[in-house]
Protein backbone atom coordinates (compact mmCIF):
# COMPACT_ATOMS: atom_id res chain seq x y z
CA UNK A 1 0.00 0.00 0.00
CA UNK A 2 1.57 3.19 -0.95
CA UNK A 3 2.22 5.91 1.40
CA UNK A 4 4.29 8.77 -0.27
CA UNK A 5 3.36 11.51 2.51
CA UNK A 6 4.60 9.40 5.32
CA UNK A 7 6.65 11.89 7.26
CA UNK A 8 6.30 15.10 4.66
CA UNK A 9 3.79 17.14 6.60
CA UNK A 10 3.84 18.41 10.49
CA UNK A 11 1.34 19.49 12.45
CA UNK A 12 3.07 22.61 14.25
CA UNK A 13 0.43 24.53 15.77
CA UNK A 14 -2.49 23.45 18.54
CA UNK A 15 -5.26 25.78 19.90
CA UNK A 16 -8.34 25.82 21.93
CA UNK A 17 -11.08 27.30 23.92
CA UNK A 18 -11.49 24.35 26.58
CA UNK A 19 -14.49 22.88 26.90
CA UNK A 20 -17.45 23.14 29.10
CA UNK A 21 -21.43 22.36 29.32
CA UNK A 22 -22.21 26.23 28.44
CA UNK A 23 -19.38 28.81 27.29
CA UNK A 24 -22.21 31.45 27.46
CA UNK A 25 -23.68 33.78 24.60
CA UNK A 26 -21.05 32.78 22.36
CA UNK A 27 -21.41 31.81 18.37
CA UNK A 28 -19.80 29.12 17.35
CA UNK A 29 -17.76 31.24 14.62
CA UNK A 30 -16.35 33.22 18.21
CA UNK A 31 -15.33 29.82 19.40
CA UNK A 32 -13.69 28.87 15.89
CA UNK A 33 -11.81 32.02 15.83
CA UNK A 34 -10.16 32.11 19.08
CA UNK A 35 -8.93 28.39 18.56
CA UNK A 36 -7.96 29.52 15.27
CA UNK A 37 -6.07 32.53 16.28
CA UNK A 38 -4.78 30.65 18.97
CA UNK A 39 -3.62 27.47 16.86
CA UNK A 40 -1.70 30.39 14.34
CA UNK A 41 -0.14 32.25 17.09
CA UNK A 42 1.04 28.72 18.79
CA UNK A 43 2.96 28.13 15.47
CA UNK A 44 4.67 31.21 15.42
CA UNK A 45 2.49 32.60 12.34
CA UNK A 46 0.02 35.00 11.10
CA UNK A 47 -2.56 35.23 8.92
CA UNK A 48 -0.68 35.95 5.97
CA UNK A 49 0.84 32.15 6.34
CA UNK A 50 -2.18 30.56 6.07
CA UNK A 51 -3.08 29.46 2.28
CA UNK A 52 -5.46 26.48 3.22
CA UNK A 53 -8.62 26.02 4.97
CA UNK A 54 -10.10 23.00 6.02
CA UNK A 55 -13.64 23.38 8.42
CA UNK A 56 -16.04 20.45 8.65
CA UNK A 57 -19.77 20.86 8.99
CA UNK A 58 -21.15 21.35 12.12
CA UNK A 59 -24.66 22.47 12.85
CA UNK A 60 -24.29 26.27 13.08
CA UNK A 61 -20.71 26.19 12.36
CA UNK A 62 -18.41 28.25 10.52
CA UNK A 63 -18.05 27.95 7.09
CA UNK A 64 -14.99 28.52 5.18
CA UNK A 65 -15.25 31.67 3.58
CA UNK A 66 -17.09 32.82 6.92
CA UNK A 67 -13.73 32.48 8.68
CA UNK A 68 -11.69 33.24 5.81
CA UNK A 69 -13.56 36.59 6.11
CA UNK A 70 -13.34 36.97 9.70
CA UNK A 71 -9.50 36.46 10.01
CA UNK A 72 -8.70 38.08 7.08
CA UNK A 73 -7.57 35.39 5.45
CA UNK A 74 -6.58 36.71 1.95
CA UNK A 75 -4.39 34.06 0.26
CA UNK A 76 -6.80 30.83 0.54
CA UNK A 77 -5.67 29.10 -2.20
CA UNK A 78 -7.35 25.35 -0.90
CA UNK A 79 -9.88 24.91 1.62
CA UNK A 80 -12.82 22.20 1.90
CA UNK A 81 -15.66 21.50 4.77
CA UNK A 82 -15.36 17.23 4.80
CA UNK A 83 -17.68 15.55 7.17
CA UNK A 84 -17.76 15.56 11.00
CA UNK A 85 -15.52 13.29 12.98
CA UNK A 86 -11.88 15.01 13.50
CA UNK A 87 -9.84 13.28 10.90
CA UNK A 88 -11.46 14.02 7.84
CA UNK A 89 -10.36 17.34 8.38
CA UNK A 90 -7.11 16.49 9.04
CA UNK A 91 -6.85 14.46 6.28
CA UNK A 92 -8.19 16.91 4.06
CA UNK A 93 -5.18 19.36 5.65
CA UNK A 94 -2.10 16.55 5.31
CA UNK A 95 -3.28 15.71 1.70
CA UNK A 96 -3.25 19.45 -0.02
CA UNK A 97 -0.40 20.06 1.86
CA UNK A 98 1.41 17.12 0.34
CA UNK A 99 0.23 17.84 -2.96
CA UNK A 100 0.89 21.12 -3.23
CA UNK A 101 -2.76 22.63 -3.11
CA UNK A 102 -1.62 24.91 -0.35
CA UNK A 103 1.68 24.79 1.76
CA UNK A 104 0.09 25.93 5.44
CA UNK A 105 -3.44 24.81 6.26
CA UNK A 106 -5.44 26.18 9.05
CA UNK A 107 -8.01 23.42 10.44
CA UNK A 108 -10.46 24.15 12.84
CA UNK A 109 -13.25 22.20 14.44
CA UNK A 110 -15.87 24.16 16.45
CA UNK A 111 -18.94 22.37 18.49
CA UNK A 112 -22.08 23.88 19.69
CA UNK A 113 -24.74 21.88 21.89
CA UNK A 114 -27.90 21.43 20.16
CA UNK A 115 -30.97 22.65 21.51
CA UNK A 116 -32.10 19.10 22.08
CA UNK A 117 -28.48 18.10 23.72
CA UNK A 118 -29.19 20.45 27.17
CA UNK A 119 -31.90 22.31 28.32
CA UNK A 120 -29.13 25.52 28.87
CA UNK A 121 -29.15 25.16 24.66
CA UNK A 122 -32.65 24.83 24.17
CA UNK A 123 -32.50 28.34 25.96
CA UNK A 124 -30.39 29.79 23.27
CA UNK A 125 -32.89 30.81 20.57
CA UNK A 126 -30.02 31.64 18.28
CA UNK A 127 -29.66 27.31 18.00
CA UNK A 128 -33.04 27.03 16.05
CA UNK A 129 -31.42 26.97 12.99
CA UNK A 130 -29.96 23.25 13.61
CA UNK A 131 -32.90 21.76 13.90
CA UNK A 132 -33.08 19.44 11.10
CA UNK A 133 -35.66 16.93 11.33
CA UNK A 134 -36.13 14.94 14.27
CA UNK A 135 -36.06 10.44 13.40
CA UNK A 136 -38.40 8.71 14.81
CA UNK A 137 -37.32 6.62 17.94
CA UNK A 138 -36.56 3.41 15.86
CA UNK A 139 -34.59 4.84 13.08
CA UNK A 140 -30.91 3.47 12.85
CA UNK A 141 -28.99 6.63 12.94
CA UNK A 142 -25.89 6.89 14.56
CA UNK A 143 -27.22 6.89 18.16
CA UNK A 144 -29.43 3.85 18.23
CA UNK A 145 -27.30 2.11 15.90
CA UNK A 146 -24.02 1.75 18.62
CA UNK A 147 -26.36 1.12 21.12
CA UNK A 148 -27.78 -1.77 19.19
CA UNK A 149 -24.49 -2.60 17.84
CA UNK A 150 -23.60 -2.27 21.69
CA UNK A 151 -26.21 -4.67 23.35
CA UNK A 152 -24.87 -7.41 19.97
CA UNK A 153 -21.28 -7.34 21.14
CA UNK A 154 -22.35 -8.03 25.07
CA UNK A 155 -24.55 -10.85 23.51
CA UNK A 156 -21.94 -12.70 21.20
CA UNK A 157 -18.89 -11.73 24.15
CA UNK A 158 -20.62 -12.09 27.61
CA UNK A 159 -19.50 -8.67 28.03
CA UNK A 160 -20.68 -7.13 31.22
CA UNK A 161 -21.48 -3.59 32.47
CA UNK A 162 -18.44 -3.01 34.24
CA UNK A 163 -16.24 -3.85 31.08
CA UNK A 164 -18.42 -0.16 29.20
CA UNK A 165 -17.60 0.74 33.08
CA UNK A 166 -14.04 0.52 32.79
CA UNK A 167 -13.78 2.48 29.86
CA UNK A 168 -15.85 5.59 31.54
CA UNK A 169 -13.62 5.34 34.80
CA UNK A 170 -10.49 5.42 32.54
CA UNK A 171 -11.60 8.76 30.96
CA UNK A 172 -12.95 10.37 34.04
CA UNK A 173 -9.41 9.60 35.66
CA UNK A 174 -7.64 10.65 32.85
CA UNK A 175 -9.78 13.97 32.60
CA UNK A 176 -9.07 15.19 36.36
CA UNK A 177 -5.56 15.49 35.30
CA UNK A 178 -6.77 17.87 32.70
CA UNK A 179 -7.64 21.50 33.42
CA UNK A 180 -10.04 21.88 29.88
CA UNK A 181 -11.96 18.84 30.37
CA UNK A 182 -15.50 19.65 31.29
CA UNK A 183 -15.89 16.26 33.74
CA UNK A 184 -13.68 16.98 36.45
CA UNK A 185 -15.47 14.74 39.69
CA UNK A 186 -14.05 11.63 40.47
CA UNK A 187 -16.02 8.07 38.86
CA UNK A 188 -16.48 5.35 40.89
CA UNK A 189 -17.72 1.78 39.37
CA UNK A 190 -20.57 2.07 41.78
CA UNK A 191 -21.53 5.35 40.44
CA UNK A 192 -21.43 4.34 36.75
CA UNK A 193 -23.89 1.62 37.89
CA UNK A 194 -26.24 3.42 39.25
CA UNK A 195 -25.88 6.46 36.42
CA UNK A 196 -29.14 6.88 34.23
CA UNK A 197 -29.87 4.84 31.90
CA UNK A 198 -30.44 6.55 28.54
CA UNK A 199 -30.33 4.01 25.78
CA UNK A 200 -30.12 0.63 27.26
CA UNK A 201 -28.03 -1.25 27.71
CA UNK A 202 -25.82 2.28 27.16
CA UNK A 203 -26.62 5.01 30.44
CA UNK A 204 -25.36 8.01 30.52
CA UNK A 205 -21.88 8.11 31.29
CA UNK A 206 -21.72 4.97 28.10
CA UNK A 207 -21.67 8.11 25.89
CA UNK A 208 -20.34 11.61 25.18
CA UNK A 209 -20.46 14.61 26.43
CA UNK A 210 -21.96 17.59 24.66
CA UNK A 211 -19.98 20.41 25.33
CA UNK A 212 -19.81 24.03 23.81
CA UNK A 213 -15.97 24.79 22.29
CA UNK A 214 -13.15 24.54 19.23
CA UNK A 215 -10.24 23.20 18.38
CA UNK A 216 -7.65 24.56 15.62
CA UNK A 217 -4.69 23.05 14.05
CA UNK A 218 -1.98 24.48 11.89
CA UNK A 219 -0.31 22.01 9.14
CA UNK A 220 2.45 22.65 6.62
CA UNK A 221 5.66 21.18 4.90
CA UNK A 222 7.87 19.04 6.97
CA UNK A 223 10.71 21.94 5.27
CA UNK A 224 8.65 24.75 7.26
CA UNK A 225 8.16 22.59 10.68
CA UNK A 226 11.82 22.31 10.64
CA UNK A 227 12.61 26.22 10.34
CA UNK A 228 10.26 26.17 13.39
CA UNK A 229 11.62 23.10 15.59
CA UNK A 230 14.24 20.57 15.56
CA UNK A 231 11.45 18.04 16.49
CA UNK A 232 8.44 18.64 14.28
CA UNK A 233 5.40 15.95 14.80
CA UNK A 234 4.66 14.67 11.53
CA UNK A 235 1.62 12.45 10.63
CA UNK A 236 3.23 9.33 9.89
CA UNK A 237 0.07 7.39 7.94
CA UNK A 238 -3.82 7.85 8.28
CA UNK A 239 -6.22 6.03 6.71
CA UNK A 240 -10.18 6.27 6.58
CA UNK A 241 -12.79 2.95 6.48
CA UNK A 242 -16.02 3.17 4.88
CA UNK A 243 -18.10 0.28 5.84
CA UNK A 244 -20.03 -1.05 2.73
CA UNK A 245 -23.49 -1.28 4.30
CA UNK A 246 -25.86 1.03 6.53
CA UNK A 247 -25.51 1.16 10.30
CA UNK A 248 -27.91 -1.70 11.07
CA UNK A 249 -26.95 -3.84 8.00
CA UNK A 250 -23.54 -3.99 8.84
CA UNK A 251 -22.20 -7.28 8.28
CA UNK A 252 -20.97 -8.19 11.51
CA UNK A 253 -18.80 -7.04 14.83
CA UNK A 254 -15.71 -8.37 12.83
CA UNK A 255 -16.52 -6.34 9.34
CA UNK A 256 -16.60 -2.55 9.58
CA UNK A 257 -15.47 0.54 9.10
CA UNK A 258 -12.74 0.33 11.96
CA UNK A 259 -11.64 -3.34 10.37
CA UNK A 260 -10.78 -1.55 6.76
CA UNK A 261 -8.80 1.44 8.74
CA UNK A 262 -6.61 -0.98 10.77
CA UNK A 263 -5.34 -2.83 7.61
CA UNK A 264 -4.15 0.14 6.01
CA UNK A 265 -2.34 1.97 8.56
CA UNK A 266 -0.93 -1.39 9.60
CA UNK A 267 0.33 -1.72 5.83
CA UNK A 268 1.63 2.27 5.73
CA UNK A 269 3.70 2.54 8.34
CA UNK A 270 6.82 1.36 9.83
CA UNK A 271 5.44 1.11 12.85
CA UNK A 272 3.01 -1.04 14.93
CA UNK A 273 0.86 -0.96 18.90
CA UNK A 274 4.45 -2.16 20.26
CA UNK A 275 6.32 0.92 19.36
CA UNK A 276 3.04 3.31 20.34
CA UNK A 277 3.59 5.44 23.42
CA UNK A 278 0.01 6.66 23.63
CA UNK A 279 -3.01 5.57 22.18
CA UNK A 280 -6.02 7.48 21.05
CA UNK A 281 -9.17 5.25 21.05
CA UNK A 282 -12.29 6.93 20.06
CA UNK A 283 -15.12 7.16 22.70
CA UNK A 284 -17.91 8.80 21.37
CA UNK A 285 -19.77 5.70 22.76
CA UNK A 286 -18.13 3.34 25.17
CA UNK A 287 -18.25 0.16 23.03
CA UNK A 288 -16.21 1.80 20.31
CA UNK A 289 -12.94 2.03 22.35
CA UNK A 290 -13.57 -1.75 23.46
CA UNK A 291 -13.40 -2.27 19.90
CA UNK A 292 -10.84 -0.43 18.67
CA UNK A 293 -9.06 -1.76 21.32
CA UNK A 294 -9.59 -5.02 19.46
CA UNK A 295 -9.06 -3.94 16.33
CA UNK A 296 -5.89 -2.79 16.11
CA UNK A 297 -4.96 -6.06 18.36
CA UNK A 298 -3.85 -5.10 21.51
CA UNK A 299 -6.44 -7.69 22.79
CA UNK A 300 -8.55 -10.55 21.28
CA UNK A 301 -12.12 -9.86 20.23
CA UNK A 302 -14.39 -9.42 22.90
CA UNK A 303 -11.66 -8.68 24.89
CA UNK A 304 -11.28 -5.34 25.20
CA UNK A 305 -12.88 -4.91 28.99
CA UNK A 306 -11.09 -7.98 30.30
CA UNK A 307 -8.00 -6.51 28.80
CA UNK A 308 -8.59 -2.66 30.38
CA UNK A 309 -8.63 -4.62 33.47
CA UNK A 310 -5.66 -6.34 33.12
CA UNK A 311 -3.86 -3.53 32.38
CA UNK A 312 -5.41 -0.90 35.20
CA UNK A 313 -3.18 0.96 37.33
CA UNK A 314 -4.91 1.56 40.60
CA UNK A 315 -3.16 4.41 41.90
CA UNK A 316 -3.83 5.98 38.65
CA UNK A 317 -7.27 4.74 38.13
CA UNK A 318 -6.86 4.34 34.83
CA UNK A 319 -5.62 1.64 32.30
CA UNK A 320 -2.11 1.65 31.42
CA UNK A 321 -0.94 -0.58 28.62
CA UNK A 322 1.84 -2.36 29.82
CA UNK A 323 2.16 0.12 33.14
CA UNK A 324 3.10 2.50 30.30
CA UNK A 325 0.71 3.32 27.77
CA UNK A 326 -2.35 5.42 28.56
CA UNK A 327 -5.40 5.67 26.73
CA UNK A 328 -6.79 9.12 26.07
CA UNK A 329 -4.51 11.05 28.44
CA UNK A 330 -6.72 14.23 27.88
CA UNK A 331 -10.20 12.09 28.94
CA UNK A 332 -11.18 11.54 25.33
CA UNK A 333 -14.86 12.65 24.71
CA UNK A 334 -16.69 10.40 27.68
CA UNK A 335 -15.02 12.95 30.27
CA UNK A 336 -12.65 16.17 28.05
CA UNK A 337 -15.87 16.57 26.14
CA UNK A 338 -17.30 15.56 22.72
CA UNK A 339 -14.92 17.24 20.20
CA UNK A 340 -15.88 14.43 17.60
CA UNK A 341 -11.70 13.20 18.10
CA UNK A 342 -10.22 16.94 17.56
CA UNK A 343 -9.67 16.42 21.46
CA UNK A 344 -7.44 13.39 20.58
CA UNK A 345 -5.57 14.90 17.79
CA UNK A 346 -4.65 17.95 19.98
CA UNK A 347 -3.44 15.79 22.97
CA UNK A 348 -1.56 13.26 20.81
CA UNK A 349 0.67 16.15 18.95
CA UNK A 350 1.06 17.84 22.90
CA UNK A 351 2.22 14.58 24.05
CA UNK A 352 4.59 14.17 21.24
CA UNK A 353 6.27 17.80 21.21
CA UNK A 354 6.10 17.06 25.43
CA UNK A 355 3.66 19.77 25.96
CA UNK A 356 1.43 17.60 28.24
CA UNK A 357 2.24 19.02 31.53
CA UNK A 358 3.56 17.21 34.86
CA UNK A 359 0.62 15.82 35.48
CA UNK A 360 -0.16 13.65 31.86
CA UNK A 361 3.05 14.21 29.86
CA UNK A 362 4.04 10.44 28.54
CA UNK A 363 7.73 10.49 28.91
CA UNK A 364 9.65 10.73 25.79
CA UNK A 365 6.53 10.17 23.44
CA UNK A 366 7.09 9.78 20.23
CA UNK A 367 4.52 7.83 18.69
CA UNK A 368 0.94 8.38 19.02
CA UNK A 369 -1.58 6.23 17.87
CA UNK A 370 -4.98 7.61 17.05
CA UNK A 371 -8.36 5.19 16.41
CA UNK A 372 -11.00 8.05 15.46
CA UNK A 373 -14.79 7.50 14.41
CA UNK A 374 -16.54 4.51 14.91
CA UNK A 375 -17.83 1.26 13.13
CA UNK A 376 -19.95 3.19 9.98
CA UNK A 377 -18.90 5.65 7.70
CA UNK A 378 -16.44 7.76 9.86
CA UNK A 379 -14.06 5.00 10.84
CA UNK A 380 -10.83 6.54 10.44
CA UNK A 381 -6.87 6.72 12.29
CA UNK A 382 -3.90 8.14 12.01
CA UNK A 383 -0.29 7.51 13.52
CA UNK A 384 1.63 10.64 14.46
CA UNK A 385 5.33 10.62 15.34
CA UNK A 386 7.59 13.16 17.30
CA UNK A 387 11.06 13.34 15.00
CA UNK B 1 -37.36 48.99 25.64
CA UNK B 2 -35.71 47.40 22.28
CA UNK B 3 -32.44 46.80 24.39
CA UNK B 4 -34.20 44.70 27.40
CA UNK B 5 -36.58 42.20 24.72
CA UNK B 6 -34.77 38.72 25.25
CA UNK B 7 -32.95 36.78 22.68
CA UNK B 8 -36.43 34.55 21.78
CA UNK B 9 -38.77 37.81 20.59
CA UNK B 10 -36.02 39.19 18.83
CA UNK B 11 -35.70 35.78 16.96
CA UNK B 12 -39.62 36.62 16.51
CA UNK B 13 -39.41 39.90 15.13
CA UNK B 14 -36.70 38.75 12.51
CA UNK B 15 -37.99 34.97 11.43
CA UNK B 16 -36.40 35.82 7.81
CA UNK B 17 -32.99 36.57 10.05
CA UNK B 18 -30.12 34.01 11.11
CA UNK B 19 -29.26 35.83 14.14
CA UNK B 20 -26.73 34.97 16.51
CA UNK B 21 -24.91 36.16 19.46
CA UNK B 22 -22.38 37.91 16.95
CA UNK B 23 -25.21 40.20 15.30
CA UNK B 24 -27.92 40.23 17.84
CA UNK B 25 -27.13 43.72 19.02
CA UNK B 26 -26.46 44.64 15.55
CA UNK B 27 -30.74 43.92 15.15
CA UNK B 28 -31.65 45.17 18.45
CA UNK B 29 -30.46 48.45 17.07
CA UNK B 30 -32.61 48.03 13.84
CA UNK B 31 -35.82 47.95 16.32
CA UNK B 32 -35.03 51.44 17.33
CA UNK B 33 -34.18 52.55 13.78
CA UNK B 34 -30.40 52.90 13.95
CA UNK B 35 -27.85 51.08 11.57
CA UNK B 36 -24.99 49.60 13.70
CA UNK B 37 -21.75 48.63 12.37
CA UNK B 38 -18.92 47.06 14.28
CA UNK B 39 -16.14 48.95 14.81
CA UNK B 40 -12.89 47.59 16.76
CA UNK B 41 -11.77 49.63 20.40
CA UNK B 42 -8.27 48.56 19.07
CA UNK B 43 -7.96 49.54 16.03
CA UNK B 44 -10.52 51.76 14.71
CA UNK B 45 -11.24 49.19 11.71
CA UNK B 46 -15.00 48.86 10.65
CA UNK B 47 -16.25 45.76 9.57
CA UNK B 48 -19.82 44.14 8.05
CA UNK B 49 -21.61 41.68 8.27
CA UNK B 50 -20.92 41.18 12.19
CA UNK B 51 -17.71 38.84 13.19
CA UNK B 52 -16.57 37.93 16.02
CA UNK B 53 -13.14 38.89 15.68
CA UNK B 54 -11.57 42.43 14.18
CA UNK B 55 -10.56 40.59 10.92
CA UNK B 56 -8.10 43.64 10.68
CA UNK B 57 -6.10 42.69 14.34
CA UNK B 58 -7.92 39.65 15.48
CA UNK B 59 -9.18 41.42 18.81
CA UNK B 60 -12.46 40.28 20.69
CA UNK B 61 -13.13 44.55 21.57
CA UNK B 62 -15.90 44.91 19.51
CA UNK B 63 -18.25 47.84 19.16
CA UNK B 64 -21.17 47.91 17.44
CA UNK B 65 -21.71 51.47 16.17
CA UNK B 66 -24.55 53.65 15.06
CA UNK B 67 -23.55 55.16 11.59
CA UNK B 68 -24.79 57.90 9.98
CA UNK B 69 -26.87 55.48 7.26
CA UNK B 70 -25.52 57.95 4.10
CA UNK B 71 -23.30 56.43 1.10
CA UNK B 72 -22.68 56.00 -2.03
CA UNK B 73 -24.05 52.90 -3.90
CA UNK B 74 -21.50 50.98 -5.72
CA UNK B 75 -23.20 48.42 -7.28
CA UNK B 76 -26.94 47.62 -8.11
CA UNK B 77 -29.30 45.41 -9.80
CA UNK B 78 -33.08 44.78 -10.66
CA UNK B 79 -34.60 41.68 -9.23
CA UNK B 80 -37.35 40.75 -11.91
CA UNK B 81 -38.40 37.54 -10.37
CA UNK B 82 -36.85 36.32 -6.79
CA UNK B 83 -37.80 35.85 -2.94
CA UNK B 84 -41.61 37.00 -1.78
CA UNK B 85 -41.23 39.87 0.41
CA UNK B 86 -43.84 41.93 2.23
CA UNK B 87 -44.16 45.10 0.32
CA UNK B 88 -42.15 43.74 -2.76
CA UNK B 89 -44.25 43.09 -5.99
CA UNK B 90 -41.88 41.98 -8.85
CA UNK B 91 -45.33 42.09 -11.35
CA UNK B 92 -45.55 45.83 -10.47
CA UNK B 93 -41.83 46.49 -11.63
CA UNK B 94 -38.61 45.30 -10.68
CA UNK B 95 -36.99 45.54 -7.56
CA UNK B 96 -33.55 47.34 -7.03
CA UNK B 97 -30.79 45.63 -4.55
CA UNK B 98 -28.01 47.91 -4.05
CA UNK B 99 -24.92 47.80 -2.65
CA UNK B 100 -23.60 51.06 -0.87
CA UNK B 101 -20.52 51.92 0.29
CA UNK B 102 -21.43 53.60 3.91
CA UNK B 103 -19.23 56.81 4.42
CA UNK B 104 -17.61 56.08 7.24
CA UNK B 105 -14.93 53.84 5.29
CA UNK B 106 -14.26 52.91 2.22
CA UNK B 107 -15.20 49.05 1.53
CA UNK B 108 -17.46 49.15 4.50
CA UNK B 109 -21.10 48.39 2.95
CA UNK B 110 -24.69 47.39 3.36
CA UNK B 111 -27.05 45.88 0.79
CA UNK B 112 -30.71 46.81 0.74
CA UNK B 113 -33.05 48.36 -1.50
CA UNK B 114 -33.43 52.21 -2.97
CA UNK B 115 -36.97 53.50 -2.54
CA UNK B 116 -39.06 56.20 -4.37
CA UNK B 117 -36.26 56.88 -6.87
CA UNK B 118 -36.39 56.13 -11.11
CA UNK B 119 -34.63 52.75 -11.73
CA UNK B 120 -32.78 54.30 -14.26
CA UNK B 121 -31.18 56.93 -11.89
CA UNK B 122 -30.22 53.92 -9.52
CA UNK B 123 -26.17 52.93 -10.48
CA UNK B 124 -23.14 53.48 -9.42
CA UNK B 125 -22.43 56.82 -8.08
CA UNK B 126 -25.48 57.80 -6.69
CA UNK B 127 -25.16 59.35 -2.97
CA UNK B 128 -28.11 57.40 -0.70
CA UNK B 129 -29.38 57.83 2.76
CA UNK B 130 -30.97 55.22 5.41
CA UNK B 131 -34.29 55.33 6.02
CA UNK B 132 -37.05 52.83 7.73
CA UNK B 133 -39.71 50.52 6.53
CA UNK B 134 -41.72 48.28 8.10
CA UNK B 135 -41.21 44.56 6.90
CA UNK B 136 -43.07 41.52 8.23
CA UNK B 137 -43.78 44.25 11.14
CA UNK B 138 -40.38 45.31 11.92
CA UNK B 139 -37.97 48.32 11.10
CA UNK B 140 -35.87 47.39 8.13
CA UNK B 141 -33.43 50.13 6.78
CA UNK B 142 -33.40 50.40 2.79
CA UNK B 143 -31.72 53.66 1.02
CA UNK B 144 -33.20 56.58 -0.83
CA UNK B 145 -31.77 58.76 -3.11
CA UNK B 146 -30.13 62.44 -1.17
CA UNK B 147 -31.91 65.09 -2.27
CA UNK B 148 -30.11 67.63 -4.15
CA UNK B 149 -27.22 65.16 -4.50
CA UNK B 150 -26.18 63.03 -8.02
Amino acid sequence: MRNPMKDQVAIVGVGTTGFARDMGERSSKALACEASIAAIRDAGLAGKDIDGLVGPIEPMGASTHMMAAALELQNVRHHSSPMPVAMFGLIDAVNAVFAGSCDTALVYYSYQRLPWNSRSAAKDPFRRFSMGPIPMPESPNPSTAYTTWASRYMHEYGTTREDFGRVALNMRANALRNPIAVMQKPLTMEDYLQARMIRDPLCMLDMDVPVDGADAFVVTTLEKAREMTDHPVVVHATAVGLADNDEDQVRSLRRHGQHIVVNALRRKSDVWIDDVDVFFPYDGFSVITLSWIENFGFAKEGQGGRFLQEHWDDTRGAAMIHGRVPLNPHGGSLSEGATRGSGHVREAVLQLRGDAGPERQVEGAKTALIGCGGFFFNAQGAILRRL
Amino acid sequence: MPETIDDATLVERFPWAQIDHDSKRHFRGWLEEKLLINRCDDCGQMHHPPKPVCPKCWSQSLRPTEVSGRGTIFMAMLLRQGPPAEGVDYAMGPHPVVTVDLEEQEGVRFTSTVIDCPLEEIVPGLEVETVWIQRSGSPFPVFRKREGRS
